[in-house]
């Protein structure tokens, strides 16, 4: 099958149609698109537009009425099912661990199925439990009611990535966590993908959620049509049309801010004039440092490098482009 | 009924669950109370000959086992048939058959025993098969019900999960409806015993034996003290029996939920 390496694979969807028997509309209306290997693509729309309706029909849980799915290659309408499925990591909102298994069971259940031996299982547990910030020792043998929301979510999460799957299917993995949780999930998840390169269908009805995680977003309109499918920060940059702008909302230069680290742009003015400014990290955002300046009252503050000034901050979200002063561009985040 | 308060009960567990510490001690100490009160009793009676015909160890011990015989095999009987056709009956695939098993567990109960039994023995003439098929007649509702019941109201979320993670839908059944189904299907199970004990009794209009015989006997010829032995024996045993079911519950409970 395709996953005779973990690293990511390409999907690609054509002409994917679902529809289902007494309704006058297809739910999802004939889909083509390309996922590159060990990208995080981001489905975001309105609910009900068919976005999970697409994605389910990527591991065959809702079955297409015509069109073709090809996943490294391979055409997944003549695979078994049941057998795509253990190929296929898989994380919902609701977690859906299973109440009457440990953590350590929950995690093992695909390699299991897969029949893994017992002691690559185990290595294998241990090793997910670390990767996703749960102590292997603490955690393994508790039951799932025994821990938080949050803790649940990391379960889940590694959970789908058990058996090194290198496709993984999320549908709002975070979205039943509070916002502080949320966001650190979030953070957390963006760090491991960097580290993994899996080829991922994210799936979330947050815009912001999709620029902080997506290497692409997909703007979906009803029926799962494609409104506009590119980089987050050409997204920002250029909305396709009113649609998309209106999903993204009144603060799309903020949102462009969010997706430059104080990293991409040179300082400019040199280190020792950086004296009694409000001070940022390297890794902080170009939002956050306009948020240090407006605290502050300031129209500079300073870097790890240098002087970061507010002109500067401006030239980098310049009139028409996402274009940075290094020419980085936010999908190499 | 019975089933619907049971499944109300199998869900709401935290309350069953603290008392039931106390009630695992305080349910044999009250039968072995009974039991010894009954014995004091009947030991300062003057039995006369046909009370002592009745009211003597051999008598006592062969009616229990033939009452716990009946009950268990009626048990059996009820798990074999009653479970898989809960299974049936709860797949969305089958909704048009789930109310015609559901209208044959309901019949089973709403037709009047006794009326069964006399219908059975036209046919099967008198007998421990002819208690049998009346006493599971009887019973299945309460299993059936619950099995439907149990896996049904399990989170579809979990379901979706286990398809979407590659299970079979055997593995699924196997590895997660059935196992989250396990106290429900236990409180049906536990009625049912309940039901059969009390029920059995009415094996003594078919000669199958058992305590209902110490009742109708003592009625029959109008001796008070042995039918009051059978129904009090009766009852004991249903409690005991009903101690038991707790004990399985709280033992085969799936750790976790």
């Amino acid at each position: 099958m395709f996953d005779r390496d973990s690293a990511g694979v390409r999907i690609e969807l054509r002409g994917l149609t679902k529809q289902y028997p007494g309704q006058p509309a297809p739910a999802v209306d004939n889909v083509t698109l390309d996922i590159p290997a060990g990208e995080l693509v981001v489905f975001v729309g309105p609910s009900g537009c068919g976005k999970t309706t697409t994605m389910k029909m990527i591991n065959r849980l809702v079955e297409p009425t015509s069109g073709e799915i090809r996943i490294g290659g391979e055409d997944v309408l003549n695979l078994h099912p049941d057998e795509l499925r253990r190929h296929i990591g898989y994380a919902i909102q609701q977690v859906g661990l299973f109440p009457h298994l440990t953590v350590g069971e929950n995690v093992a259940l695909v390699p299991r199925l897969l029949g893994w031996p017992a002691t690559k299982v185990d290595n294998r547990v241990e090793e997910l439990l670390a990767l996703v910030n749960l102590e292997p020792g603490v955690f393994r043998d508790r039951y799932p009611r025994q821990l938080s929301g949050g803790q649940q979510q990391r379960v889940g999460v590694a959970r789908a990535l058990a058996a090194d799957p290198p496709v993984m299917l999320m549908d709002e993995p975070f979205g039943a966590t509070d916002p502080i949780t949320r966001e650190h999930l979030q953070t957390e998840f963006a760090k491991l993908q960097k580290q993994l390169r899996k080829t991922i269908i994210f799936v979330t009805h947050d815009f912001e959620e999709a620029i902080l995680l997506g290497d692409r977003i997909a703007v979906l309109r009803e029926r799962s049509r494609i409104a506009q499918y590119d980089t987050p920060a050409n997204i920002l940059a250029a909305p396709a049309d009113d649609y998309v702008a209106g999903f993204i909302g009144q603060d799309a230069t903020l949102k462009r801010l969010a997706l430059l680290t104080v990293e991409d742009i040179e300082p400019t003015e040199p280190f020792p004039s950086s004296n009694g400014l409000p001070r940022v990290d390297a890794g902080a955002s170009l939002r956050e440092a306009l948020d240090a300046m407006v605290a502050h009252g300031s129209d500079r503050c300073a870097t790890p490098t240098g002087v970061l000034t507010y002109s500067a901050l401006c030239d980098a979200v310049g009139s028409n482009g996402a274009v940075t002063p290094k020419g980085v561009s936010a999908g190499d985040r | 009924m019975t089933a619907d308060t049971l499944t109300l009960g199998g869900r709401a567990e935290a309350p069953t669950r603290t008392t039931s510490g106390l009630r695992q001690v305080v349910t044999p100490v009250a039968i072995v109370a009974a039991l010894v009160a009954l014995y004091a009793w009947v030991s300062t009676l003057e039995l006369d000959s046909i009370e002592q015909r009745s009211l003597n160890r051999e008598v006592i011990v062969a009616k229990a086992i033939e009452h716990i015989q009946m009950t268990v095999a009626a048990t059996v009987l009820v798990v074999v048939i009653a479970i898989p056709l809960g299974i049936v009956a709860s797949r969305s695939k089958n909704r048009f058959i789930t109310p015609i098993i559901l209208t044959g567990g309901n019949l089973g109960q709403a037709v009047p025993a006794i009326g069964l039994l006399v219908l059975a023995t036209f046919i099967m003439g008198v007998g421990f098969q002819t208690a049998l098929l009346g006493l599971v007649a009887y019973a299945i509702l309460p299993v059936l019900r619950n099995t439907m019941v149990g896996v049904q109201q399990i989170d579809p979320t979990l379901i979706e999960a286990a398809r979407g993670m590659g299970m079979t839908k055997g593995q699924v059944l196997r590895r997660v409806e059935l196992k989250l189904a396990v106290p429900t299907i236990l409180a049906g199970l536990r009625t049912a015993l309940v039901l059969t004990v009390g029920m059995a009794t009415l094996g003594a209009f078919v000669a199958a034996g058992g305590f209902g015989e110490l009742i109708i006997n003592g009625l029959k010829l109008n001796r008070m003290p042995v039918t009051i032995v059978g129904g009090v024996l009766t009852a004991c045993l249903a409690f005991f029996i009903d101690w038991l079911g707790a004990l399985a519950e709280s033992l085969l409970k799936p750790k976790g939920i």
